[in-house]
C-alpha cells in the first residue's frame, strides 16, 4: 500500500470522528444500544433465576448476542456505506483528494475515525452495562465480558472495511444504502439458509434437537462473521454447548478460538485490502 | 573541510577551527582555557525541484468513459501569474480535464504536470501548492467552519491559527460555531474560497466558482480572485459566464465536445475569427421589423432587430451609409451605440463552427 504519512492518517481519522459522533443515527442507535444493554440484564436475571435484579455477565452477555450482532453491524454499516460513495457524489472528496493526500491515507483515516466512532458507542454501551451488572450481581466471569467487549468491536471492524469496500465499489449513495443492506441482511438469513442446506441434505428436526448435525454445519460459520463472532464469545466464555429452545448442541472440537479469529482477521483485511484497489483505481 | 570562526562563550575570543561537516571536536580558549565542543554542521542535501516556467502544463490528455471520449488530446499550458479561463458548453470537457489535472480521475493517456511535477509520477508533491473548489462543493455537515478549515490546514501542514481571520476575512465569523450543515449554499461557496486559500498555494484551479450564486456573492468570488492573481497566483479558472471570464482572464481556452477549439487571449480570439463591432441603433416604432434596405445593404453582414433596437453588424467603412439610409427612409433614430465583439460573440461562433 505504499508508505503512509500517519499525520494525514490521524487527521483523516480525527475530521471522521468529530463529523460522525454528532451523527444523529449513530446517537439514536448507541441510545437504544445502551437501553437494550440495561433490559437485556435484567431480562437474562430471571432467565438464570437469580436474587439481583440484573443478569450475572455470562447469562447477560448471551442474551445480549443475538442483539449486539445486529445492533454493532448496523451501525458500523450506517457509518461506512456511504464514507466514499456519499462524499464522491456530494463532491466533499474531491477536496480532500486534491490535498496532498495519498487515497491509502484517506481510507485508512477514514476506517480508523469511523472505527473510533463504533468504538466509543461499543464501550459507552457494553461498559455502561458491565458497571451496572457488576454493582448488582458481581463481577463474575468478567474476562468473559471483556472478551465479549473486544470481539464485539472487532465484529464492528469487520463490517466497517465490508461497508467501506461496498462504499468504493458502489458509484452511487443509492446504490451503496442497497449493497449496505444486503451485507446486513445477509447477517440476518444466513442462519436460515444453513438449516435449509441441512434439511435439504436429508436432516430432519430430530436430527437438530439431538444434535446429530453434519461437521459442515458448525464450519458453515466461517461464511458469516456475525455467526463466527457468535460462537467465538460462547467460547470466551470457555461454553462448547449451545442452548436454545430446549435443544443442545456442541462445538466441535475443530473450531477452536484460534481458526475463528483467524476468520475475524480474513474477514477484516481482505474486504479492507479490496476497498483500497477499488478507491485507488476510481474516478471520483 | 570546513573551516569557521567560533567566539569564547567565557571571554568572547575568536578562535579558528576546522573539521569535516558532522564531525564534534574539543576547543579550548588559547586565552581563558575554557574547554567546549562543537560539532561541524553537516550540508543540507540540495531538495531538487523541477524547473519550469508554466504553472500548469497539460499535453495530449485523453480521458475516456467506456466508449466515450470525454477529453479527446488536450494540450495547453498555463503561465506562472496568469488568470486562464477554461471556457466550454455543459458537457464539453472542461470539469473531466481539471479532475485529470488534480488525479480525481485516471487519464487514459497524455502527460500533466503542475508546477513542474508530473501528477502520476509526483502525485503528493504536485499538488502541495494547489488550491482547489470543485464545481458542487460540498463539507462535513455536523462538524463547524473552523473546524473544516483546521482539517485542511492539517493535511497541508500549514499554521491553523491564521483559520479564525480567515473566516473573518470571508464574512463567515459570526458562523464560525455553527454547523457546516446549516449554510445556505453561497455560505458554502465562501467556505470553499476560504479552503481554498489555506496554505497560501501557487496554482488556484477554480471550477465554475460563480455557479448558481446570486450577484453579491458573485462580485465576492470575482474580487477574491482578482486580488489573489493580484498577489503572484496562477488561477485556472472555468465557468460558463463568459462576461466574468473576459473581465478577469489574461487568456482563453474553448473546449467543446472534448476537444481544444481555441486557445488564445480574448482579443487575439476576436482579431483571428475576424469579429467585427456591431451597431446597437434604437429607432422609434422599429416593432421587431429589420428594415429591407438594411438588409439588402451591400457590406452588411447581418441585421437583427429586437422591438426598437437594430443590431446592425458591418464593415466599419459602411457605418455611416446604415445611418443615412435609415434617416433617408424615413426611420427616426433615437440612439446609436458601437458594440465591440464579446468574448461571447466569439464562443458562439466558435461552437457553432465546431458543429
Amino acid at each position: 500500500m505504499g508508505i503512509f504519512s500517519p499525520k494525514s492518517i490521524y487527521s483523516i481519522a480525527k475530521k471522521e470522528f468529530l463529523d460522525n459522533i454528532r451523527n444523529r443515527w449513530i446517537i439514536l442507535l448507541t441510545i437504544l444500544f445502551v437501553i437494550l444493554i440495561i433490559v437485556f440484564s435484567y431480562l437474562a436475571g430471571g432467565q438464570a433465576g437469580g436474587d439481583g435484579i440484573f443478569g450475572d455477565m455470562q447469562n447477560t452477555v448471551f442474551a445480549l448476542l443475538g442483539i449486539s450482532s445486529l445492533i454493532i453491524p448496523l451501525i458500523a454499516i450506517i457509518l461506512g456505506c456511504l464514507t466514499i460513495s456519499g462524499e464522491a457524489e456530494s463532491g466533499s472528496l474531491n477536496v480532500v483528494l486534491s490535498y496532498p493526500v495519498s487515497r491509502g491515507e484517506v481510507l485508512l483515516g477514514k476506517l480508523f475515525g469511523l472505527g473510533s466512532v463504533l468504538i466509543f458507542s461499543i464501550l459507552l454501551g457494553f461498559g455502561l452495562g458491565g458497571i451496572i451488572i457488576s454493582a448488582t450481581y458481581g463481577a463474575e466471569a468478567w474476562g468473559g465480558y471483556l472478551a465479549f467487549i473486544g470481539l464485539s468491536i472487532f465484529l464492528g471492524f469487520i463490517y466497517l472495511s465490508l461497508s467501506m469496500c461496498i462504499s468504493s465499489f458502489c458509484r452511487r449513495r443509492i446504490t451503496s444504502i442497497a449493497g449496505g443492506i444486503v451485507i446486513f441482511f445477509w447477517s440476518l438469513i444466513y442462519g436460515s439458509i444453513i438449516i435449509g442446506i441441512l434439511y435439504g441434505t436429508g436432516y430432519s428436526f430430530d436430527n437438530f434437537l439431538t444434535g446429530n448435525v453434519p461437521d459442515w454445519f458448525f464450519g458453515s460459520v466461517v461464511f458469516s462473521p456475525s455467526d463466527a463472532h457468535q460462537t467465538a464469545v460462547q467460547l470466551a466464555f470457555g461454553e462448547k454447548t449451545i442452548s436454545a429452545m430446549g435443544f443442545s448442541i456442541t462445538i466441535p472440537d475443530y473450531l477452536t478460538m484460534e481458526l475463528l479469529m483467524l476468520v475475524h482477521i480474513v474477514w477484516f483485511i481482505v474486504p479492507l485490502i479490496i476497498a483500497y484497489f477499488l478507491f485507488k483505481r476510481r474516478d471520483i | 573541510m570546513i573551516k569557521k570562526t567560533v567566539g569564547c562563550p567565557n571571554c568572547k575570543t575568536h578562535i579558528e577551527i576546522q573539521g569535516e561537516p558532522g564531525e564534534t571536536i574539543i576547543i579550548t580558549c588559547p586565552k581563558c582555557e575554557t574547554k567546549g565542543k562543537y560539532k561541524f554542521p553537516v550540508e543540507k542535501q540540495k531538495i531538487e525541484t523541477p524547473s519550469y516556467s508554466f504553472s500548469i502544463e497539460v499535453e495530449n490528455l485523453t480521458k475516456k468513459f467506456k466508449d466515450l471520449v470525454a477529453v479527446n488530446n488536450v494540450s495547453f499550458n498555463v503561465k506562472k501569474g496568469e488568470i486562464f479561463g477554461f471556457l466550454g458548453p455543459n458537457g464539453a470537457g472542461k470539469t473531466t480535464t481539471i479532475k485529470a489535472i488534480l488525479g480525481l480521475i485516471h487519464k487514459k493517456s497524455g502527460s500533466i504536470k503542475i508546477n513542474g511535477y508530473d501528477t502520476i509520477k509526483n502525485a503528493i508533491k504536485s499538488r502541495k501548492d494547489v488550491g482547489y473548489l470543485p464545481e458542487r462543493v460540498s463539507f462535513y455537515e455536523n462538524i463547524t467552519p473552523l473546524q473544516t478549515l483546521n482539517f485542511f490546514s492539517e493535511l497541508k501542514r500549514y499554521d491553523k491559527s491564521i483559520n479564525k481571520s480567515l473566516l473573518k476575512e470571508i464574512g463567515l465569523e459570526d458562523a464560525m460555531n455553527r454547523k457546516v450543515g446549516t449554510f445556505s449554499k453561497g455560505m458554502v461557496q465562501l467556505l470553499g474560497v476560504a479552503q481554498v486559500m489555506i496554505g497560501n498555494p501557487s496554482v488556484y484551479i477554480l471550477d465554475e466558482p460563480m455557479a448558481g450564486l446570486d450577484a453579491r456573492w458573485v462580485k465576492i468570488i470575482r474580487e477574491r480572485i482578482k486580488s489573489l492573481n493580484e498577489q503572484g497566483a496562477t488561477v485556472l479558472f472555468s465557468s460558463h459566464i463568459l462576461s466574468e471570464v473576459e473581465n478577469i482572464c489574461d487568456k482563453v481556452a474553448i473546449i467543446n465536445k472534448g476537444k481544444l477549439i481555441a486557445e488564445d487571449t480574448v482579443a487575439n480570439l476576436n482579431k483571428y475569427l475576424k469579429m467585427k463591432p456591431r451597431l446597437k441603433i434604437t429607432i422609434q416604432d422599429l416593432n421587431g421589423v429589420v428594415p429591407v434596405i438594411i438588409r439588402d445593404l451591400e457590406g452588411v453582414e447581418n441585421a437583427e432587430a429586437k422591438d426598437n433596437i437594430l443590431f446592425v453588424t458591418c464593415e466599419s467603412n459602411i457605418r455611416s451609409k446604415v445611418i443615412t439610409k435609415l434617416e433617408d427612409a424615413g426611420f427616426k433614430i433615437i440612439d446609436i451605440k458601437t458594440i465591440e465583439p464579446s468574448l461571447e460573440d466569439a464562443f458562439v461562433k466558435l461552437i457553432e463552427g465546431d458543429t
